[in-house]
This record gives structure tokens, C-alpha cells and sequence, in this order.
């Protein structure tokens, strides 16, 4: 892996001047925690380095909550977004295999993804909720982001992992390569305490492939239990990284209008003649479930469920999705 | 430069007549803008401007592509609106979607399709389809049921159908009325009727949910085999492309994979038939 660095004064000008060029988005942390926000000049030093996961999630910008897809528009100019987690990172790769497939390439998403420049963070702590390594992620990034970063000792580190990526730090008259040995192996002790920390504090929880088996094992009980605090009001969907359901409604001019839907809605799944396959709570509250762990797995190589925790943060009813899966393998 | 296709965007198509088939059922004549080709049993997304869309299977046939027929019961808003609608009307299609009959494996083999209400539109389209090479089929048998005779759709059919070599068609109702001559019961008590080599044949199945989980049931007693049973399955697909998740079965999204499936596909899913 090629890392490259520079300092972090030098970084924040650049950044500066990049934002003649480009929008810049990065993660900032304001009153309510960690955020992606848009950058202006004076937010730049504002801009969170190390930290994991803005309370939503990096989709947002591939897939807005409601857009026209008939009426041709497209980016004015490329993006930057900055602190992005590997969570994050990971669920943008499920969401590219079902936009980006062959056959029906969406040109509004993939004209997002091809402008704009994906910057991870690497996670230094973790949050109450995080569980990726239990989801076999790990908390930095060596594939599908461009660059990957981390913020130690007044300087920026990169591991450059895209050509674009490459391509982009090359125009930075003040990025360096980084061959200092001490450094790469300070990320990477920093890389390990991060990882223990997961480790220790996820240690009951199984893994993303036993999820799906034990998911796929489960009885009616569990899920009824469970799924007794849920409103149906889909916050869980709306946050995951990974979801990406939505519906299209009809406009005059033969317009259509795509809008984010969920799984968890009542009627989501019923047809002409009244029949509803989720008509029941516990088997929407269900569906996510296999959904994210059983039938996603089967058809995309991509994960679907990067251990971000969000869904449980998000959830009015506090369900918590990770002592479901604990309940669920002590049981059987 | 390559232009790239934009997946939502709907073709034109004119509505050029409405034939009345049932009190529920309309069938609408649609010319598209373009030619618009499609396999028997893939269906389309058919939309009335600013109202909605629906996916439908054309009940016409797979050989002409410059005219659409597309039957419709009449269940809910759109469909109400559908068949309100007047020739002349411009609508909207999409398509054509999913994966249909694989006619081209039926060579030499007899062919049983069992039919339920507004399920006999894709099966008209599929038996133009088989009409067309019927010298390469050894026999196709359509069994069909109603709920009333006056629900029961394209009733010339039969009688073409009954003339035509190789071609045998049955009708059942489930309530009869006083004109009603033939069978009364459920769609499958016509399979009690009919001879077949079922190691020689495939089954087609398209109807309501309860007919297709009852009729692939009377099919496995017969003697098919998991895989000779096509079932056309039904959601709710909105998008048509394998990404709004409303159709989703199992693993399958039902717009992509489907509408059509061999039993052996889906049977380890137990809610196929909710």
C-alpha cells in the first residue's frame, strides 16, 4: 500500500483552494455529535479527522430521500467528501452493485459516483453501537474509497488505494511520499487498540455470515418479541448504509419521481388484488433481517449490513439489533 | 458518444380501442411510439400521466411488436383510472421486463397450462406464442376456471382454441348460472379430465395466488416434477430494474429474475404463496 502525506496547515489550504473547483463535504462534529456538512472556507478547520461515523450515512448523497429521474440534470461540479468511515465506505460498494448492474445502470447515480472523490477516515475509538469487525469490516479503509487518511502528529497520512485517487494527490504541489517506517507502523498500532476495542466490546456477537444462518434458523417467537416496540416508522431503513428501496410515483408529463421507501412501511409489499406478504409487523420487522443477513448475501458479493449501529441509534422503540442476534444464537 | 439510456423514462403508446371482456376486466389496444418487442410472459410497466403505473404481462402476442394489448381487472386506483380511459389517450410503457416462458424448451413436448381469472392474459399471449410453433409441440391443454361465467375473459378463445390441431381448451366455473352447460368447480378439478404424458410435459400455472398454491399442488400429485412447473409469479413491482425491492422474494427480485420461475426455483421459500 503507498502512503503520502502531508501537513495538516498545508492540507487545509489546499483544501481551501480546492473549494474554487470543487463542492467539499466532510465529516464535522457540531452539537449533536458527528455530521457530514458542507464545507465552506471558514468550516475547514472544523473538519473531523480519526472519528467513526456521522449519524447518517455516506447514501445520502448517491441517493437523495426524493428526485426526479426523468428531467436531465446532473452535477455542476465534482464533489470531495471527506471522513468517511469504512462502514460507510463498504455499504456504498452494495449500493453501486444494484445502481451500477449491466443491465440497468442508473445515470443520475452513476453520474454522482463518477464525480465525486470518496476520502475514508480511519477510526481512532469506536462508538457505543459500532460493530463492523464482528461484520468482518474492518475500521479503515483498503478498497472502494480513493484515499484513505488518518490524522497523526499535525500531519495527513493517505494510503492511496484508486487511480483517481492517486490522480488527485498528484496535483497537490505539497503531498509527499510518506516511507517513514515509524509513522506506518504508528497507523498501524493505531489500526490494532482501534480493533480491540471492537474486539472487547462486541465479543458475544456473531459474525455476518453466522447472522444469516441464524436468521435463516429463527422462529416466529423471536421476532414477534422483538418486533413489539416497532412503529413501522422506518428510521432504521432511512439511516442504513445499505437500503435503497424507494418507489416511483408518476408526474404530469410522464414525469417520475423516485423516492426512498422501506420495507418496514405497512402496504410495501402489497399487490392489486389486497394481498400483502408483510402484512404483519413481526414479518416486516423480519424482512430487514433476512433481507440484510440471508437473501442480500445470495445475490451481491457486497455486504449487506456493515456493523454501523446506526439502525439501533436510530430506533424509537429501542430495539437493539445486536442483542436480537446474541438472543438468537444463545437460543438455538 | 454513447447516449446513455435513461431506465425510468417511459416510451409513448396510444390507446386505440378498450375491449370490454368481464364487468372487472378491460382489455386496452396500445400503439407505441416505436416497436416495442417482447417474449411471451415478460411484462411492462404501463402508466397513465401523473396518475401511476402498474406492471402488466401483454396478453397479445410476442410476434407482432407494433401493437399491445394489455388486460386489466379492475382492482384498485390506477386500474380504476385505466379503465376509464379512452382511445386516443397517450400512455406510458416501460420494458419490456423480466424473464418470460421459455417456449424454445418446449419443442416436442405437451404443454398443460392451468388458468384462473384475470390469469388467462398472459396465458392468451403464451398460447399465440405456442400457436406459432405448434408444429414442433406434441399438444397444449388449457384448463381454465372462473369465478362466475360471465367473469370468465376471451370466451372466443375456446372455440379456436377447440378447432385448432393439437389445441384442447376446458372451462370450469365456481358458481354457475342458470345458461352455464359446463363443469362448475375449482380450476384444477378440470385437471381430473385430461390425458397426459406428464414425463412428456411442462405445466403452466398463472392465476391468483390461492389458485397457483393449490394448482401447483394438484400438479406434484400428478406426477410433475418440481422443475416441468412454470409458475408466474405476482408482486408488486415498482421499478421493473432489480432496485425499488417492492418485488422482492427471497432472494429474487421478481421484475429480474421472474415473473417466471420453475417451482424447483422457489420452492424452499415458504411465503411464495402470501
Amino acid at each position: 500500500m503507498q502512503y503520502k502525506c502531508i501537513n495538516k496547515e498545508a492540507w487545509d489550504n489546499t483544501l481551501d483552494h480546492l473549494l474554487l473547483s470543487f463542492s467539499i463535504f466532510a465529516s464535522v462534529e457540531n452539537e449533536f455529535g458527528l455530521e457530514y456538512e458542507s464545507i465552506k472556507p471558514a468550516d475547514i478547520s472544523r473538519i473531523s479527522y480519526n472519528k467513526p461515523k456521522p449519524a447518517t450515512s455516506l447514501k445520502s448523497f448517491f441517493l437523495p430521500i426524493k428526485e426526479n429521474v426523468t428531467s436531465e440534470r446532473f452535477l455542476e461540479k465534482p464533489r470531495i467528501i471527506i471522513g468517511i468511515p469504512n462502514c460507510d465506505i463498504q455499504g456504498l460498494s452494495l449500493i453501486d452493485e444494484i445502481y451500477l448492474d449491466k443491465e440497468f445502470n442508473d445515470i443520475y447515480y452513476r453520474n454522482r459516483r463518477e464525480n465525486t472523490l470518496l476520502i475514508s477516515t480511519d477510526c481512532i475509538g469506536i462508538q457505543e453501537h459500532c460493530h463492523c469487525l464482528s461484520h468482518n469490516i474492518r475500521p479503515f479503509s483498503t478498497q472502494n474509497a480513493d484515499l484513505a487518511l488518518i490524522h497523526l502528529d499535525g500531519l495527513i497520512i493517505f494510503r492511496v488505494i484508486t487511480r483517481k485517487g492517486e490522480d488527485f494527490l498528484d496535483k497537490i504541489p505539497d503531498v509527499l511520499s510518506e516511507k517513514n517506517n515509524s509513522i506506518i507502523e504508528e497507523i498501524e498500532k493505531v489500526h490494532s487498540s482501534t480493533e480491540a476495542l471492537l474486539k472487547e466490546s462486541k465479543k458475544d456477537l456473531p459474525d455476518y455470515e453466522s447472522s444469516g444462518k441464524l436468521v435463516a434458523k429463527s422462529n416466529e417467537k423471536l421476532w414477534k418479541k422483538y418486533s413489539e416496540n416497532c412503529v413501522s416508522c422506518g428510521a432504521c431503513t432511512t439511516i442504513c448504509p445499505t437500503c435503497t428501496c424507494f418507489l416511483l410515483i408518476d408526474k404530469p408529463g410522464f414525469e417520475k419521481v423516485k423516492q426512498m421507501d422501506a420495507c418496514q412501511y405497512p402496504g410495501f409489499e402489497r399487490v392489486a388484488g389486497g394481498e400483502d406478504a408483510l402484512f404483519e409487523l413481526h414479518n416486516r420487522f423480519k424482512n430487514r433481517y433476512m433481507c440484510k443477513y440471508v437473501w442480500r448475501p445470495e445475490k451481491f458479493s457486497s455486504q449487506a449490513c456493515t456493523g454501523c449501529g446506526r439502525c439501533i441509534e436510530a430506533c424509537i422503540g429501542k430495539i437493539n439489533k445486536n442483542e436480537l442476534l446474541v438472543e438468537l444464537e444463545n437460543s438455538l | 458518444m454513447v447516449i446513455d439510456k435513461n431506465i425510468y423514462k417511459p416510451v409513448r403508446a396510444e390507446l386505440t380501442d378498450v375491449i370490454d371482456e368481464s364487468p372487472l376486466i378491460k382489455t386496452l389496444v396500445l400503439v407505441p411510439e416505436n416497436t416495442f418487442p417482447f417474449k411471451t410472459g415478460q411484462f411492462i410497466e404501463l402508466s397513465v400521466d401523473g396518475i401511476g403505473e402498474a406492471p402488466f404481462t401483454p396478453s397479445s402476442s410476442p410476434l407482432i411488436s407494433e401493437k399491445l394489448e394489455v388486460t386489466i381487472m379492475k382492482t384498485g386506483y390506477v386500474t380504476g383510472i385505466m379503465h376509464m380511459l379512452k382511445p386516443g389517450v397517450q400512455m406510458g410503457i416501460r420494458g419490456p421486463y423480466g424473464r418470460g416462458y421459455p417456449v424454445e424448451t418446449f419443442s416436442g413436448k405437451e404443454i398443460l397450462i392451468l388458468g384462473g381469472g384475470c390469469g388467462l392474459a398472459p396465458i392468451r399471449s403464451l398460447l399465440y406464442a405456442l400457436e406459432a410453433v405448434k408444429d414442433k409441440l406434441e399438444k397444449v391443454i388449457l384448463c381454465y376456471g372462473s369465478k362466475t361465467p360471465s367473469d370468465c375473459i376471451y370466451k372466443p378463445l375456446f372455440d379456436r382454441l377447440n378447432s385448432t390441431e393439437k389445441f384442447e381448451a376446458y372451462r370450469t366455473v365456481d358458481r354457475a348460472d342458470n345458461d352455464w352447460k359446463g363443469s362448475v368447480g375449482v380450476a384444477t378439478s378440470l385437471l381430473d379430465k385430461i390425458k397426459i404424458n406428464i414425463d412428456n410435459s411442462v405445466a403452466v400455472v398463472c392465476g391468483p395466488p390461492v389458485m397457483m398454491k393449490f394448482g401447483t399442488i394438484r400438479l406434484l400429485e400428478m406426477g410433475y416434477r418440481d422443475e416441468q412447473i412454470y409458475l408466474s409469479m405476482e408482486k408488486n413491482m415498482s421499478c421493473g430494474l432489480g432496485k425499488c425491492g417492492h418485488c422482492m422474494m427471497g432472494e429474487y427480485f421478481v421484475c429480474k429474475d421472474g415473473p417466471v420461475f420453475t417451482y424447483d426455483e422457489i420452492k424452499h421459500n415458504p411465503e411464495i404463496w402470501k
